[in-house]
């Protein structure tokens, strides 16, 4: 299956191991960063496939890290997808200028999610939906 | 400049009473009042733009507008300038009405004392500071609630996220297997973190309502997308329960004026209130069509098998917390904000909706939205400007395509609302417009409409304004309503097309989607 590299920017450890458990279960490599700062280096560092960033960040929030990704050419190639707790239009509208590949609002779904990566890595959607039994 | 100095403007036609109340002042200290004197309303506006009045005497009875008109035309041009009106009519009724429309005080012409009038415009003007004092201690607070709201809302989605994540990495056996009251137990977890999920999603719309953020983005839309996906995603909860979940749709069903967001979240509310009340094994049908009081409208119903509503009870469900408490429904039922966020929303789209009597036979809730036409597109535009000077006249620009569209009687009708609908269409035209829009009524309000919001539209909305707002003629309400199809950003000028050839290009683009029908996208902004 896929083995695409996937970071995940998120300061709440609970969320990121949640989010680790679901895409290794999928067959991507999860990795993590917990601020902003570590996510530039780890994506520097590790030239992930995909990146899942949180808005809420300490020391500089998702958008200033989105900014950021985009000064260096290695990294702004990288698709982005925005999940936030802070969903409202301004925020989203906001999100989708800057270039993230989605939009997220917490708590996601797991099938939305996972559309989303597929649909960011340009990957095809599985054949049946059933491929692990879905919890609705 | 003297910090005691009134800047007084006086807006009278009768020069006989304007004598009279300069009179009133003659007796103050010198340097302390400066009386503006004018004649007519549309002076008196571009005078206030200007913003050097510190307090408007208006007369009920100018040439060019009249009776409250006057107080609303003066309260829109300057909302926080206080307004006393000098009247020669002594009648309580309509000194209430003017107060209402934004009046500091109501005088009556010929029983004002000497002394008394300078008297009452200080007066005037300490009410009416300490009011918008009154009003910012207010603001501050309801903004004070509604961050407070948004904070916690926010902050319980981070750990609600953490509870969904790892009870559906249990239930989908990714740590291990699961016996049978393991899986019913963790399924009881599952619905309830959607129960709260639901709550919060609530919580905050009703936070954004009352803050007046929430984004209604009224479009040209097809209600069949919205009807059908609302269905879809109601199809589970259905079926859970048993309940037959079906839908009617009259065929064709016109266009509507809407934001197709919101027109989901609206049936997506009402479908599911009526699945959640209505007993196992019942019926929920939604229906579509257009309202047979009223063609202008399209009418969507949502009826059930459940324990319906009581008489008493059809004007309280819309309030805001209100729940039922049925001996039929076990359980919580949420905030009781669902159908009170669906009546705003349902407001916000110009529609109505309200729920039948029909105890013990299973509730009927309905809803009306406008079909999409000219004038409801610029409806609430209108009402937001407060505007009550009859029909306006609708500049087109852009393409001919689109005014082809808007001006094709069949599509459109002239009158609620459209007085005249002016077409033009790339900057050379506004020499053909303006003395168009120079015939027009001289309070007329004038809306541009173009197919896209690019710079060409916004060159040719700065350039009426410029043109028209010294004039005394013609008033440009600062109001442009941009209309562009969503498919649209993707048409660019390329540098080397001449203006004509891209005109036509677009032209021809408009024509294939117009026929579809599809989707035409409004913002309104006040500029």
């Amino acid at each position: 299956m896929s083995n695409k590299k996937i970071l995940i920017v998120d300061d709440d450890p609970d969320v990121r191991q949640g989010m680790y458990v679901r895409l290794k279960a999928n067959h991507y490599v999860p990795i993590f960063a917990a601020d902003g700062l570590t996510a530039m280096s780890e994506a520097r560092k590790q030239e992930p496939d995909l990146i899942i960033l949180d808005l809420g960040l300490p020391a500089g929030d998702g958008f200033v890290v989105m900014e950021r990704f985009k000064s260096i050419p290695a990294v702004a190639v990288i698709p982005v997808i925005i999940v936030s707790a802070r969903a409202g239009h301004g925020n989203r509208q906001r999100a989708l200028n800057a270039g993230a590949k989605a939009f997220l609002e917490k708590p996601v779904d797991n099938d939305q999610l996972l559309a989303a990566i597929r649909n960011a890595l340009g990957e095809p959607a599985p054949p049946s939906p059933a491929a692990l039994p879905a919890a609705k | 400049m003297n910090k005691n100095l009134l800047r007084i403007l006086l807006v009278e036609d009768n020069e006989g009473d304007a004598r009279l109340l300069r009179e009133m002042f003659r007796s103050e200290a010198p340097g302390s009042f400066e009386l503006t004197h004018l004649l007519r309303m549309s002076d008196a506006t571009v005078h206030l733009a200007k913003g050097s009045t510190d307090i408007v005497l208006l007369d009920m009875g100018l040439p060019d507008a009249h009776g409250l008109d006057t107080v609303r035309m003066a309260y829109a041009a300057a909302p926080t300038i206080p307004l006393i009106v000098i009247s020669g009519l002594d009648d309580e009724a309509l000194a209430a009405q003017a107060m209402k429309e934004g009046a500091q005080d109501y005088l009556i012409k010929g029983q004002i004392e000497n002394r008394a009038l300078p008297r009452a415009l200080r007066h005037a003007i300490e009410r009416h500071r300490m009011q918008a004092e009154a009003d910012l201690v207010r603001t501050n607070k309801l903004q004070f609630k509604d961050e407070f709201l948004s904070h916690v809302s926010h902050e319980l989605r981070s750990p609600l996220t953490a509870i969904y994540q790892f009870v559906t990495i249990l239930l989908d056996r990714l740590a291990g297997e699961l016996n049978p009251e393991q899986i019913e137990y963790l399924s009881i977890i599952l619905r309830n973190t959607k129960q709260l999920q639901s709550m919060i999603n609530d919580l905050l719309e009703v936070t954004r309502m009352q803050a007046s953020k929430l984004k209604i983005d009224l479009q040209c839309i097809s209600p069949s997308a919205a009807i059908l996906d609302a269905v879809n995603t109601l199809r589970g909860a259905a079926e859970a329960k048993r309940i037959t979940l079906t839908s009617s749709i009259a065929d064709p069903l016109p266009p509507i004026c809407a934001d197709p967001t919101r027109l989901l979240q609206i049936l997506i509310i009402l479908l599911d209130n009526a699945i959640k009340f209505t007993p196992p094994d019942g019926i929920v049908n939604l229906h579509a069509g257009i309202f047979a009081e009223d063609p202008a409208l399209l009418l969507l119903t949502v009826s059930d098998s459940g324990c319906g509503i009581a008489p008493d009870m059809t004007e309280r469900i819309f309030d805001r917390l209100f729940q039922t408490a049925h001996p039929d429904v076990g359980g919580r039922n949420g905030l009781g904000l669902g159908l009170y966020i669906c009546k705003d929303l349902v407001n916000r789209q110009g529609g109505r909706i309200w729920a039948s009597a029909s105890h013990g036979q299973g509730a009927v809730l309905s809803v009306v939205l406008p079909v999409f036409s000219l004038p409801n597109l610029i409806a609430p535009a209108l009402k937001r400007e407060r505007h009550t000077q009859g029909p306006v006249s609708v500049i087109v620009t852009e393409t001919t395509s689109l005014t082809g569209y808007l001006s094709d009687t069949d599509r459109v009708e002239k009158g609620q609302g459209v007085r005249d609908i002016l077409l033009g269409c790339l900057h050379s035209d506004m020499d053909i417009l303006l003395p168009k829009m120079r015939s027009s009524a001289p309070t007329e309000l004038f809306f541009i409409l173009a197919i896209t919001d690019n710079i060409g539209s916004a060159a040719i909305a700065k350039r009426i304004r410029e043109r028209l707002q010294g004039s005394t003629v013609l008033q440009l309400a600062g109001l442009t309503a941009v209309v562009y199809h969503r498919s649209l950003p993707h048409i660019k000028r390329d540098v080397s097309e001449s203006m004509k050839d891209f005109s036509d290009r677009v032209a021809a683009q408009l024509q294939d989607l117009m026929n579809d029908e599809i989707s035409a996208r409004k913002v309104i902004h006040v500029q």
